[in-house]
């Protein structure tokens, strides 16, 4: 037990002193939340632009279509009224950004109108901006004067305007705000955990194949030390960085998600501080699951490279149950609780969505990752201790 | 003093060793001299238990490496041609890593360290980590570190490979100290050279079989040859793996 903490310090001073190690835990500490900071910010910015900036629209020819442009102001746009523009002049103005779209009235309009023909107006939109929201309000106000003056005409005619709407369509939509948030915050979730397994990759490879690059771990072999306890030492030195690293980045994006106005696209984070602290807890055995499953694929490899492309692989593993199960849509289940990532996943988000987890969802997250970070532990010193490895080294 | 008698071990179908027994005793330098491929670093790991041996005994002082591996390491000092160096812990911290292993008291690591400081020249090198050491600073820590806890017994294996003078000749000063103070030497080499130089006492080993042992002038005697090492080829039975 005492040499276990031996090798435990020893393996902390190296990787305090690995830039490398320190840099990963910095950048995915902090990277993480500030991705997502920068998403959520992007989303809620996008969903509700159309609600917040004023709407101008280009008008030519409005003394054609002085109701028009009533039904478009009512609409809350903002009307600029413009003499005749070619294609060229109309192009270079929407490159500008200031205006949504053009509206052209045909100088013929009028007679065209007073004959009964379809009058011409023209919509000149930029669909590669992302003004969608804008232009769609445009043309539902377009077509909102148009039905009116239809219906005007049937009743002058001495027909009834609901000849002309056969079928009244009427949406309702059931989705609640959380259930149609559930499968992005779900994977945005699901990626907080994978970091613990970025986190503690460099110093897992480090004690375990950099020792055997550097031909160390033959001369710490042949010290009074058992295979378990080195074993321990590195893993437990492993973790704890993930550990540091895993509650950082909690702390951050609980932060953040606390202060994004996440109702306004129908989101919910309904974490309090308590709950954050019994996430950060229960976390630990996540950590403790990565590193040693990072140790244990770790120490087959002869040199640092060789890890690296090894791991690179066992890196992508706890990223399927984040990214892959959210797309499936399924429902919570207590099998979830049994998989390590997938079970802190599943737990996070249905804390965020305001739900009471049980105690035995909590107690089955918690000794699930424990239970496989074992198993990883009982391998790592079994091969630790073989003759096989030991040649190998 | 170390014991072995009849010792095989087989990896696969292949004989590392197919018979070695040997006895080397306290307070003298015993040379394993082998070609390549002799067996010799096999024995070294069946000595501190990292290997099992298939048949025979081991004795380290009368205990058995097989059964208390813990125990005959804690009184072994290793050495390899590979000085596995922590780049980034300074020489002290080194120092300290291994000797606490031992089990070593802070006190005594502190007196052990002081005096290895002033046996090896350590003292511009001491709190410096040791990415960029030379290949002489590099042995230096390495001879510190195996024999601060004064191990009853050291195993070197080639341990002069890829050594300068100067190096060679800390390494010289070390032996000769631990001799003094009684311990148990055994050094695994296939230099006749340092054979000649440091050994009181001979082991020839070849295909894993112990072919005879004595002082280096014993073998000559045997042999009836005047030099150790035309004796050492006509006892290993061929010139290939071996250096002057």
């Amino acid at each position: 037990m005492k040499r276990f903490w031996i090798v435990f310090a020893k393996e902390v001073t190296e990787t305090l002193r690995d830039r490398r190690a320190l840099a990963m835990l910095g950048l995915f500490a902090v990277m993480y939340p500030a991705l997502l900071w920068l998403m959520m910010t992007k989303i809620i910015n996008d969903a509700t632009k159309a609600d917040r900036e004023t709407t101008e629209i280009v008008v030519i020819g409005a003394e054609h279509v002085p109701t028009l442009i009533g039904v478009i102001e009512q609409n809350g746009m903002t009307v600029d009224r413009r003499a005749d523009m070619n294609e060229e002049e109309i192009t270079a103005l929407l490159g500008k950004r200031r205006h949504a779209a053009v509206v052209r009235v045909a100088p013929d309009f009028t007679s065209d109108y007073a004959s009964m023909r379809p009058g011409r107006i023209e919509l000149w939109f930029d669909s590669a901006r992302d003004e969608r929201a804008k232009v769609r309000r445009l043309k539902s106000a377009l077509g909102a004067y148009s039905s009116t003056i239809a219906q005007a005409r049937l009743l002058a005619h001495g027909v009834s305007p609901a000849a002309l709407t056969p079928v009244r369509l009427q949406e309702y939509d059931t989705a609640s705000g959380a259930s149609r948030s559930a499968n992005l915050i779900g994977m945005m979730l699901g990626m907080f955990f994978v970091t613990a397994f970025l986190i503690s990759l460099n110093t897992a490879m480090d004690t375990t194949a950099g020792e055997r690059e550097r031909r160390s771990l033959e001369l710490l072999l042949a010290q009074p030390v058992h295979p378990a306890e080195l074993i321990a030492g590195k893993w437990i030195a492993t973790s704890s960085l993930a550990v540091v690293g895993l509650t950082i980045e909690l702390l951050l994006a609980h932060v953040i998600l606390k202060w994004t106005p996440l109702e306004e696209i129908g989101m919910a984070w309904s974490l309090g501080y308590a709950d954050l602290a019994l996430v950060c807890l229960i976390s630990i055995p996540l950590c403790l699951f990565a590193a040693a499953i990072e140790i244990a694929l770790a120490m087959n490899a002869r040199s640092f490279k060789e890890a690296q492309t090894m791991m690179s692989f066992a890196v992508l593993v706890p990223m399927i149950p984040a990214l892959v199960v959210p797309m499936l849509d399924l429902k919570t289940a207590e099998w979830m609780y049994a998989v390590p990532v997938l079970a802190h996943q599943t737990l996070l988000n249905e804390l965020a969505k305001g739900h009471a987890v049980p105690a035995l969802a909590w107690l089955a997250t918690g000794a699930s990752s424990l239970f496989y970070a074992g198993l990883a532990v009982a391998f790592s010193t079994y091969r630790l201790k073989s003759e096989r490895y030991v040649l190998s080294v | 003093m170390i014991i072995t008698e009849d010792v095989r071990k087989k990896f696969g179908s292949v004989d590392a060793l197919a018979s070695v027994s040997f006895t080397a005793q306290d307070g003298q330098t015993t040379a394993l001299l082998g070609p390549n491929g002799a067996g010799k670093t096999t024995l070294l790991r069946l000595l501190i238990g990292l290997l099992q041996r298939d048949h025979g005994n081991i004795s380290v002082d009368g205990v058995d490496p097989a059964r208390d591996p813990i125990r005959v390491r804690r009184d072994i000092g290793f050495l390899t041609d590979q000085f596995g160096l922590y780049e980034r812990l300074t020489t002290r911290e080194h120092l300290d890593y291994f000797a606490k292993l031992h089990g070593m008291a802070k006190a005594d690591i502190r007196r052990r360290t002081d005096e290895a400081i002033a046996l090896l020249g350590l003292e511009d090198i001491i709190d410096r980590r040791a990415k960029g050491f030379s290949q002489g600073q590099r042995i230096k820590v390495a001879l510190a570190r195996t024999l601060l806890h004064r191990p009853r017994h050291f195993l070197l294996d080639e341990p002069s490979r890829g050594l300068d003078v100067m190096s060679t000749r800390a390494l010289r000063r070390v032996l000769a100290t631990l001799r003094e103070e009684g311990s148990c030497i055994i050094m695994a080499t296939h230099v006749m050279q340092e054979v000649t130089h440091l050994c009181d006492d001979v082991i020839v080993i070849a295909r894993g079989r112990t072919v005879a042992q004595g002082s280096p002038r014993a073998l000559c005697e045997q042999t009836g040859i005047a030099s150790l090492e035309d004796a050492f080829v006509s006892l290993v039975g061929t010139e290939e793996g071996i250096a002057a």
